[in-house]
Parts: C-alpha cells; structure tokens; sequence
C-alpha cells in the first residue's frame, strides 16, 4: 500500500519550510523513526522522522524546496500496515477534513498593505528564508551545546543499572506493573508523536519520553483517592493516575467525548474522578492549588495527599515561593514533585540558578527535601511511598527533585539542537524503561519475549484507541457556551 | 497617511521579521536598550517563543537578558531598570502569562509617574502574542481589555510588519510605558495552511527610516455605507468581510484602531459622522472588551451622527476552548461580520 507523507506543522510562525536534504535515497528501505529528511523552519533545522516502514517510492519535492505544512513531499510504499496510523495517512487530509467548520475556507486578504506603498504584490516565495544565517546558527548551536556540555560536567555519579537488591523488596507482579505503566507512556507518546508528524492532530503537544518513572514512580505511590496536579507536558502523569488512553487521545483530537470533552486539549488533560484535575498550563500555576487542595484535606480531616508534578523551570516562578510556604506553615500533606530534565524550553537549568541541588530549595521552607535518581522507577517509588507516609501523619509538605531528561524536543516543533550529545548519551543509556527492563531480565524470571508482549499489546490497544478517537464525534457549535459556569 | 514613505526601495518581511529589524535597529541607535525574556538569547535557539528575536544574540551579546522563569521578577526588574535610565523591550512567551507580571505593570509601571507628580519616567516596552490558535485556555486569550483601562499605560496592537516595526521604535523612543499587542496567527508569511484562518501580514517595508505614531488608527479602506472597527487579525477579517461586502453594493469604510489606549477619536469620529453606522470587531468575549469601550466613546461623542445603535461583533463569554470547531466558533469571522453589517443597514 502506498502512502503519502506530508509537511508536518513544524513552523512557529505559520511560515513555509524548506526541505534541505533526504536522508534517504529512493528505493532505500526506511524504519518507523528513521529520519526521512532534514527541513529548515522558521528558527531551525531539523531531522523529520518516517512514521511508516518501507520503502521511499519518491521524494516528491527537491532539496531546497519550500513547500507549506499538509503539502505531500514523499510516497512510502508500506510494508508493515498498522492499522490506525495506515487509515490515517491514507484518506485522510489534515483535521479541517472532519470539522464542522464553522470559518470561511480563504480568509487570505490580500492588498491590505495599510501603507498605501506601491500597489503590494502577493509576498513572494521566501525560499532559503535564513539561508544567509544558517551556517551561523548552526555554529551557535553547536556553541550551546558545548556550553550545555561543560554544564553537565559537574557531573553527578547516577547509576547505569537497578540492583537485585532493589529488586528483592518487591514482588514480580508488582515490577512488571510499573513496567506496563512505563510502556504504556512511551508506546502512547511515541504513537501521538507520528499523529502529529502525520498531521492529523490539532494544535501543539508537549511530550514526556524519557521521563516515565518519574510519572509512573509517584503514581504508584498514591491512591485512587489521592490527587495530583500536572503541567503541560501532562500525558505520562495522566495515564500514570489511571486514566485511559482512550480518554486522553479523544481530548487530544478534541472530541465531545474526551477527559475534558474537547475543551481542554493535550496541555489540560485531568479527570477529576480519578485523582487529577486539569494540568495547568501556566509554569508554577499548580503549585498554590496542591496547597490549597492539602489544606482542604487537612481541615476536612481526609487522610488523603496531593502530589503536585512541576519542572525544574518553575522553580523559578513566584508561585513556587508562595505555594511551599503556605504548605510548609500549615503542615499540609503535599508532595511537590519537581521534575528535574536539565531544561526549562531551551534554557538549560544552570543558567537560571545557582543551586545544585533544587531539593536545596526545601531548606528556605524548613521542610523535609531529597534529591532522587528519577528514571529509577523504584526509587520514586520509595522516596514517594516516604513521602506520602510523613504526609498523612502530618509531617508534609516534602519536597522531592527527580533527576530526569526528556528524550524529546521541548514541543513537537522544538529542534532541540541545545541537548549536548554526551549529556543525551548519558541519559539515554539510563533510559528508565531500559533500566527497569534490563533488571527484570537480569534478576527476575522474566524474558526479553515477556517484555516484548507487553509492549504489543499496548502498542495494539493504541492503534485501537486511535482509530475511536479519530471517528468521534467533535462537539457542536452549541458545546461553545456550555460549563462556564456550575 | 503621514507615516508612509516616499521611498521605492523596500524589503518584504513578516512580521517576526520586522519586529526583529525593529529592535536592532533600535539596540544600534540606543545601548540603553536592551530585551529580556524568557529563550531570547540562546545561542542558535528560538529567538524567543516566536522567533522574534532570532539571531540577535550575534549582535548584541551582553544586552540580550535570557531570564528564568519569572514574569513578576524581570517584568519588576525592567520597570526598575527603566527608572534608572535604561529602556528594556521586555517580553512573554504568551500574552497569558501577563498576568503574572500583573503587579509589576499596573501598580508600578503605569502609576510611577503620577505617584512621583512627575518626576519618574519609565521608558519600559512590553510586548505580548494573543490569540487563539489550537492551543487551549491558558495560550489564547485576548487581554487588551485588561490594560487598556489603565491610566498611564500605552497600548497598542499591531496588524501588519509595516505597523509592527514603525509602532515598536515609536514604543522604545517613547517616555512611558507601551505594551505592544502581537496576533499569533500574523507572525510568519503564509499562515493561512498552517493554521487555519492565518492571514497574510507581510508588508513592504522601506529602506529609510520611519515611524508610526503611538496614538493613530489607520483608515485601511474608504466607504461610506458602514464604518467596521477591529484590530490584529479582526481587521484582517474586516477587510475581507469588506471586500465582499463590496460586492454586494455595500461599501465599507474599516479602520484599524492599532492604538488601543488613547484611541484616536479624531479617525474614527470622522468616519462616523460619515457613516452613520459602526460595527466593532473583536476577539475576545463580548462582555467588557475593548469594543465597549469604543461603542460608549463613539456614542458620547458621534451620538447625533448615529443612524443605528453601534453593534459588535465579539466572541462568546466563555474562556477559550481548544477543540477546533469550538475554537473556529468562538473567534468572530468573516462571515458574521458581513451578517452585523447587513442587519444594521437594514434597520
Ligand atoms: C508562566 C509561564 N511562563 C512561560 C511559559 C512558557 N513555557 C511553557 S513550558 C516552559 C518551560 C518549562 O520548563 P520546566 O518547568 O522545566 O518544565 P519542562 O518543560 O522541562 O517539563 C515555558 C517557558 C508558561 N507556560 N507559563
Ligand atoms: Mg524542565
């Protein structure tokens, strides 16, 4: 079966993009994730992976061209058909195809030149836009990635392996749980990631790969009953708190039917039934709410805790400050969870402060604060489990920093050309799924085969959910005023 | 109009592009100016969230602040610096997050020259990309209500790179504090595939040096059936719904009001004493927008020239929803410009 690979939207500014090279050759086979082709956007070069596995018919577009997001750019002869994301490339144009939109087709004004300069022509082609900087920026970034290089050198000594003696404390089941949730993450991150390559999903999306024993380490740490706040890169702790796949892919496609019904979107995915109110968008937003919402449990005498997930980034903002003092005053059971992946967008962490450790911060509040290994998944999982047991005796707020990367630009239009290679190297090497895997097999009676079919069988329910979310029905133009208010 | 220039050379740019020019221009002129924000200076990175100050960082090293992130902490910060002499161009990711700097805008910056009975000055440009562009509540709303009721804040909003660049040189030459509006939808050269709904926003910009005063509105097509007002992208749509309009019979007269406070009564009231008749167009809910404010200005002042109520054309009082149906209702459009002008002629 043929398919045909479209321009993703990769542009910031809605501008065109260039295609500046294939990686690979007609008639050459390609893997799902391979790169296809290196573009230049508005403020970047980037590789764009292949979301099929094939062969490369023809390149449809020569180097240099500049085409515009949804243009097709490749035919793929598809080897290795899965289903959902087949049915999309196939027949499907960008989401307009399924909206009932309500909005002219051409809103395109020409002429509006407001300056009564010369009659204005249509803007011409604006091919090779930064051709002129691009060796230059292509040498800065290679300056940022030295300097992010140098940064990461204070280096500090992470373990490469989970030990049998961290796993002797747990039963098997219970490892290849955390395991499942890990996967499940990934699997459902990397699916919307080539949805998104693909075109087929509307806005922006924040993703969390690399950072999944962070979510799932937490969560397992909590009870249905107990609540967390998340962020916009929100999907790993959803699907960490239990809610579906399904759920979360409906909001992302914004159906009627989705965690928030279309309303809220991939940064506000939350189902308050399960513990998890909308992710907040704004960086350090959460973080007052996780106290006001421990302080209701205190003063209604609930036993139950907030664990309030946030980057390293908004350490920064006031928010942190104030919502910390009050939890700290007060005794509230509030776990703050900082996410510590080495970046805040493409500012590196040492640039904006001066502490090593951002635990360290727990000691202006005078409450307790830890540093932890975040892509082992046991871990979080312990230093959560001691967390949560000091907060519901009335010792919290405590203040956990998980060390983790994400393997992922900041958004999908994010070259992420400021991660230095080593430092990602490192990372990746402790990869939390990695990790946890390579110990099951090592230390537990579990094959690679047994790890393989967990994957499947995500990857299997995936494509499933897809496949609902893409054929569900939107909401209405009446949705529009409904849930302002209770 | 005055500002336009009689130049022939000129360069097409976007809108990021002119901003950018803009301020290097500016940066050369001045060293006291300087930009901070959050990704403004990563060497080969974003040139902040829209890529407008990309590659800056060449130029000027040490007067391009990369900062944490903290709105109330270097918006505060440039309000200071500003005092002190120095003019900051100081920036958010989203115009959303204004509202963490919100302390910092309306009590300090606004109020430190009546505070001081005129002795402080704070030469301070903010500026701010609103719309609604598929991305949820909190990076979409339309804020300019929530600044331009504030005494001692300029606020102006750009539609086109001409603007964006004279308007931007204006603002850092000015004395006071100016908060410049950006349209996301109106950044880049092509929108319209992109996004849906973008528009084309490029301009022939001139060689030679100019700039647009703070507190003009810009009269973008003559008519003299209706007077339709709106800014940023709504005056985009004003235009095509006033092309069409056009054929119909029915000719349109469409100001961009760009200086959202002061407005410029003179343009408008000049218009309305033509037409008679004004529809408002605005992003943003109904209920306490700017659009109010200029239908209770153009009534007291243009009331006897009035054939019909002033009407509005504004989104739903409702915060910004993400699903694209949901969000292509909530965002006024062509369409529903051209049915408020209909009814209103045919009252
Ligand atoms: C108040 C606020 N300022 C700026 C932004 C834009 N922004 C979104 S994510 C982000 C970086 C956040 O970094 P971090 O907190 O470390 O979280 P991470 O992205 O690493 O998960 C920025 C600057 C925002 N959403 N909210
Ligand atoms: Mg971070």
């Amino acid at each position: 079966m043929e398919i045909e690979v479209k321009m993703p939207d990769l542009s910031t500014t809605g501008g065109e993009l260039t295609v500046l090279k294939w990686l690979i050759a007609v008639g050459g086979s390609v893997k799902r994730g391979d790169v296809l082709f290196e573009v230049e956007t508005d403020k970047a070069t980037m590789d764009v992976e292949s979301a099929h596995a094939g062969v490369l018919k023809k390149q449809l577009v020569e180097p240099n061209a500049t085409v515009l997001p949804g243009d097709a750019i490749a035919i793929i002869e598809v080897s290795q058909v899965r289903p959902a994301m087949a049915a999309v490339a196939a027949s499907v144009p960008p989401v307009e195809a399924n909206r009932q939109t309500t909005s002219q087709p051409s809103e395109s004004v020409s002429g509006v030149n407001p300056n009564t300069l010369a009659a204005s022509s249509p803007a011409p082609p604006r091919a090779g836009m930064f051709a002129e900087n691009r060796a230059k920026r292509a040498e800065n970034a290679t300056t940022t990635r030295s300097q992010n290089e140098q940064r990461a050198a204070a280096p500090r000594m992470l373990p490469a392996e989970i030990s049998h003696d961290q796993l002797a404390a747990y039963n098997p089941s219970f490892l290849l749980e955390l395991y499942t949730r890990m996967v499940r993450i990934r699997e459902f991150e990397e699916g919307v990631k080539y949805l998104f390559l693909q075109g087929s999903m509307p806005g922006t999306i924040h993703q969390c790969q690399g950072q999944e024993a962070t979510a799932v380490g937490v969560c397992a740490a909590l009870r249905d009953d107990d609540f967390i706040t998340s962020t916009f890169r929100g999907h790993g702790h959803a699907l960490a708190k239990g809610l579906s796949m399904d759920e979360i892919l409906l909001e992302l496609y914004g159906a009627a039917s989705g965690c928030c019904k279309g309303k809220g979107g991939s940064m506000h995915v939350g189902n308050y039934d399960k513990g998890m109110i909308p992710a907040i968008a704004i960086v350090g937003g959460g973080i007052p709410l996780a106290a006001g919402m421990a302080l209701a449990f205190k003063m209604q005498k609930r036993d139950q805790v907030v664990a309030c997930f946030f980057g390293d980034g908004a350490t920064s903002e006031g928010a942190f400050h104030e919502g910390l003092t009050l939890a700290a005053i007060w005794d509230l059971p509030a776990i703050f969870v900082c996410e510590n992946n080495l970046y805040g967008a493409s500012t590196r962490v040492n640039q904006v402060t001066r502490l090593n450790d951002l635990a360290d911060h727990a000691n202006s509040y005078g409450i307790t604060g830890r540093t932890v290994f975040g892509n082992d998944v046991l871990a979080v999982y312990e230093a959560t489990k001691n967390a949560v047991d000091q907060c519901r005796s009335g010792r919290g707020p405590v203040l956990l920093e998980l060390l983790t990367y994400r393997r992922t630009g900041h958004s999908r239009r994010d070259a992420c050309n400021y991660q230095a290679d080593v430092e990602k190297q490192a990372w990746f090497d402790r990869d939390p799924i990695r990790l946890l895997g390579d110990a099951l097999t090592k230390h537990c009676d579990v094959d690679a085969t047994q790890l393989k079919e967990i994957r499947d069988e995500i990857v299997a329910q995936f494509e499933v959910a897809v496949e609902r979310a893409r054929s569900a029905p939107l909401p209405s133009e009446d949705d529009l005023i409904t849930d302002v208010f209770a | 109009m005055a500002e336009v220039s009689t130049t022939l050379a000129t360069r097409r740019l976007t809108i990021a592009e002119a901003l950018r020019e803009a301020i290097a221009e500016e940066m050369r002129r001045d060293p006291c100016v300087f930009c901070i924000g959050e990704d403004i200076a990563i060497p080969g990175g974003w040139g902040g969230a829209f890529t407008v100050t990309l590659d800056l960082e060449n130029e000027f090293p040490d007067r391009m602040l990369n900062t944490p992130i903290a709105e109330l902490g270097f918006f505060g910060a440039a309000v200071g610096a500003a005092m002190m002499g120095m003019r900051p161009i100081a920036d958010v990711q989203y115009g959303d997050f204004l509202f963490l700097a919100m302390d910092q805008i309306v009590n300090n910056a606004a109020k430190m020259r009546y505070m001081s009975g005129g002795t402080v000055k704070v030469p301070l440009v903010m500026r701010a990309p609103i719309g609604a562009t598929g991305r949820g509540s909190q990076h979409a709303q339309s804020m300019e209500r929530c600044f331009t009721g504030v005494p001692g804040l300029k606020v102006v909003a750009v539609s086109n790179a001409y603007d964006a660049k004279g308007l931007l040189k204006a603002a850092v030459r000015d004395d006071n504090p100016v908060l410049i509006f950006e349209h996301k939808l109106l950044y880049g050269s092509k929108g319209a595939r992109a996004e849906s709904q973008a528009v084309d926003a490029t301009s022939d910009i001139p060689e030679n040096e100019y700039v647009v005063p703070l507190d003009k509105a810009a009269l973008r097509r003559s008519g003299s059936h209706v007077t339709i007002l709106g800014w940023l992208l709504m005056s985009h749509y004003a235009m095509s719904a006033a092309e069409s309009l056009a054929a119909e019979g029915i000719e349109a007269e469409v100001i961009d009001v760009r200086s959202l406070s002061p407005i410029d009564y003179n343009t408008i009231g000049t218009s309305v004493e033509k037409t008679g008749r004004v529809v408002i167009v605005e992003e943003g809910p109904r209920t306490g927008g700017v659009s109010a404010e200029l239908a209770a200005g153009i009534t007291e002042r243009f009331g006897e020239y009035l054939l019909a109520p002033v009407s509005r054309v504004a989104s739903a009082d409702v915060p910004v929803p993400f699903s694209p149906p949901l969000e292509d209702a909530y965002r006024p459009t062509s369409q529903r410009i051209i049915a408020a002008v209909q009814k209103l002629l045919s009252r």
